[in-house]
C-alpha cells in the first residue's frame, strides 16, 4: 500500500526532516510509526497527504507515485485517504453530523446517501445521540471519534492518524485504538503515529521507529 | 448538492458573518457604480436633448429686399429640391415684422419708431431629422449663399455639434474616473473576501485534506465576490433611481420647460443590464483573485 524509496525531505540545505527513508507497508496492514518529537513522523504524514512534496526519492501509495503526482490529481488522491489528527481538525461552527457529511458533500454525493452513510459511521463510533451537537460541546474523546467518523465516511483505502490520542487520557486512548483496530479488521490499511508504547503494546502490531528523520533499523513487530 | 448551491450557501453565510466588512465592500462598489451610472445618465440625457434640438434644425435663408420674383423662385426651387430638406416656408417682410411684434410685444414700439420694415423676407427651411443634419445644413448653406438675391444664410446649430463632442469628452472622463473607482472597489472586495478566506483557513485545510474539488474550495469565494459586486451595483441603481425621482419632483414643470417638454430620463434597460453585469463581473473577478490564496 505504501512504499518509499530513499525518501527525503529537506527544509533548506542540510536541514533534513526525513532522509533516505525506505520502507514498505502492505495493504491491510496496521502499522505504528514511532519516534521522538522531530523524528520526522509528521513530515512523513505530510508527504503521504501531499501537503508537502519530497525533495528526494519516491513515495508510492496504492500505485501512485506521490513525488510525481500532477497537481490536478492531488485532490482525487486525497479522497482515497482518511486522516485523523491530534487536534481533531473539526469545524467548530458545524454540527457533528455536518462535520462528517461535509466530506461527502464536497464530493458531490447525493444528499440521501450523505445522510445514510454519515449516520452509519457516527453510529459506528457511538455518537448517534450527538448528531446536532457542536464540537466545542463534546469531550476530547468524542471529538476524536467524530474525526475518525469523518476519516471513514468515504471508505478510504488508507487511514493516517497523527498522534490521535495525544490529547486524550489513557482510557479514552484505548477506546480510540479499538476503533482503529476495527477499521483495520475491515481491511483498511492503518498507519498511526504515536510515542505511547502502551498503545502499541495494546494493539500488538508492527511499529516503525524513526530517529532524526531516518529509519531506525530496529523496525519490527513488538 | 451541486457546487453552485454549495457555493451560494457558503457565500451567503460568509456575508452574514462578514457584517461590516461586507457592507463596506458593497458601499465602495455602490459609490463606483453611482459615479458610472451618474455619468451615463447625465451624458445620455444631454445627448438626447442636444440630438433633439439638432433634429429639429432649421435653416434661415434671408433675401435681399430687391430680389426679383424669378430669382426668389430659383432659390425656392434649389431649397425644395434638396434631399436634406423637409419643408420650405416663405416668410414675407410683413410676416417677419408681425412675428417680431408678437414674439416681443414689449419691443413692438421700437420697430414702429425705426420707421419702415427692417426685417428681410426669408425662406425658413426645415431639415430632415437624423444624424448628419449639421453637415447637410452646411452643404446647403454653401450651395444657396451664392445665388442671386440671397443676403445671408443662418444655421446656428454648429455649436450643438461642439456640445456633443463635449458630452463625449465628459463621458470619457466619467469612464476614466469610474475605472479608478472600480479598481478601488475591486481591491476592497478582494480584501473582504481574503479576510473571510483567512477566517475559514482551518475549514479550507480540512476541505483540501478530504479531497474536495477546487470548485468547492474556491467557488464560495468567487460567489461571495459576485454577490458583493451585484449588491453594490444594485444599491447604486436604486440610489440613482431615487435621485432621478426626487429631481423630477423637485424640478417639475420648470425642468420640463428647460428640457424641451421632457422629463429627466433614467437609464435604459441596456444600461441597467450593463451596470448590473459589470458589478457582478467586478465582484466575481475580485473574488476569483482572492480565492487563489485558497490552495
Amino acid at each position: 500500500m505504501i512504499e518509499t524509496q530513499n525518501l527525503g525531505k529537506a527544509y533548506g540545505p542540510g536541514f533534513y526532516a526525513l532522509r533516505n527513508l525506505t520502507l514498505t507497508i502492505e495493504k491491510g496492514e496496521f502499522v505504528f510509526l514511532t519516534g521522538a518529537s522531530g523524528a520526522g513522523k509528521t513530515t512523513l504524514f505530510k508527504l503521504l497527504l501531499l501537503q508537502e512534496r519530497p525533495t528526494e526519492g519516491d513515495v508510492v501509495v496504492a500505485g501512485r507515485n506521490l513525488a510525481r503526482l500532477a497537481p490536478r490529481d492531488v485532490q482525487a488522491y486525497r479522497r482515497t485517504v482518511g486522516f485523523v489528527f491530534q487536534d481533531f481538525k473539526l469545524i467548530p461552527t458545524k454540527t457533528v453530523f455536518d462535520n462528517v457529511s461535509f466530506a461527502l458533500r464536497v464530493l458531490g454525493v447525493p444528499v440521501d446517501q450523505q445522510r445514510r452513510r454519515t449516520y452509519q459511521v457516527l453510529k459506528w463510533v457511538g455518537l448517534q445521540h450527538r448528531l446536532q451537537s457542536y464540537p466545542p460541546e463534546l469531550s476530547g474523546g468524542e471529538q476524536q471519534r467524530v474525526a475518525i467518523a469523518r476519516a471513514l465516511v468515504n471508505d478510504p483505502q488508507l487511514v493516517l492518524a497523527d498522534e490521535p490520542t495525544g490529547n486524550l487520557d489513557p482510557e479514552l486512548s484505548i477506546e480510540i485504538m479499538k476503533l482503529f483496530r476495527e477499521i483495520n479488521t475491515a481491511g483498511t490499511t492503518v498507519l498511526v503515529a504515536t510515542h505511547n508504547p502502551e498503545l502499541i503494546r495494546f494493539v500488538g502490531k508492527r511499529s516503525i521507529h524513526l530517529e532524526h528523520g531516518r529509519l531506525d533499523q530496529g523496525e519490527g513487530p513488538l | 448538492m451541486s457546487v453552485f448551491a454549495y457555493a451560494f450557501e457558503e457565500a451567503r453565510a460568509s456575508l452574514v458573518r462578514g457584517g461590516r466588512g461586507a457592507l463596506m465592500s458593497v458601499g465602495t462598489i455602490a459609490i463606483a457604480f453611482l459615479a458610472l451610472g451618474g455619468f451615463l445618465m447625465v451624458t445620455t440625457n444631454l445627448q438626447r436633448y442636444v440630438q433633439q434640438w439638432m433634429e429639429s434644425a432649421e435653416l434661415s435663408v434671408f433675401l435681399r429686399d430687391d430680389i426679383g420674383e424669378q430669382e426668389r423662385e430659383v432659390v425656392r426651387a434649389r431649397l425644395a429640391d434638396d434631399a436634406a430638406v423637409l419643408r420650405v416656408d416663405y416668410l414675407t417682410k410683413d410676416a417677419a415684422l408681425e412675428r417680431f411684434r408678437s414674439d416681443f410685444p414689449e419691443l413692438a414700439d421700437v420697430s414702429s419708431s425705426i420707421g419702415g420694415n427692417p426685417f428681410p423676407a426669408s425662406f425658413e427651411v426645415r431639415l430632415r431629422p437624423g444624424a448628419g443634419v449639421a453637415d447637410n445644413a452646411a452643404a446647403l448653406s454653401r450651395a444657396v449663399m451664392p445665388l442671386d438675391g440671397v443676403a445671408d444664410v443662418q444655421f446656428d446649430r454648429q455649436w450643438l455639434e461642439r456640445v456633443l463632442s463635449l458630452i463625449a469628452g465628459v463621458r470619457m472622463a466619467g469612464l476614466a474616473v469610474t475605472v479608478v473607482l472600480l479598481l478601488g472597489a475591486a481591491f476592497t472586495v478582494t480584501a473582504v473576501v481574503r479576510l473571510s478566506l483567512h477566517e475559514r483557513r482551518d475549514e479550507l485545510d480540512i476541505m483540501q485534506l478530504v479531497g474536495a474539488p477546487m470548485a468547492f474550495i474556491r467557488g464560495p469565494f468567487v460567489v461571495e465576490g459576485l454577490l458583493l459586486g451585484g449588491m453594490g451595483a444594485l444599491l447604486a441603481l436604486l440610489m440613482l433611481g431615487a435621485g432621478v425621482a426626487t429631481l423630477r419632483t423637485w424640478l417639475g414643470r420648470e425642468a420640463a420647460g428647460l428640457l424641451g417638454g421632457q422629463s429627466i430620463a433614467f437609464l435604459g434597460a441596456s444600461d441597467l443590464l450593463l451596470l448590473t453585469t459589470a458589478g457582478l463581473a467586478v465582484g466575481a473577478v475580485a473574488g476569483l483573485v482572492a480565492s487563489r490564496a485558497a490552495r
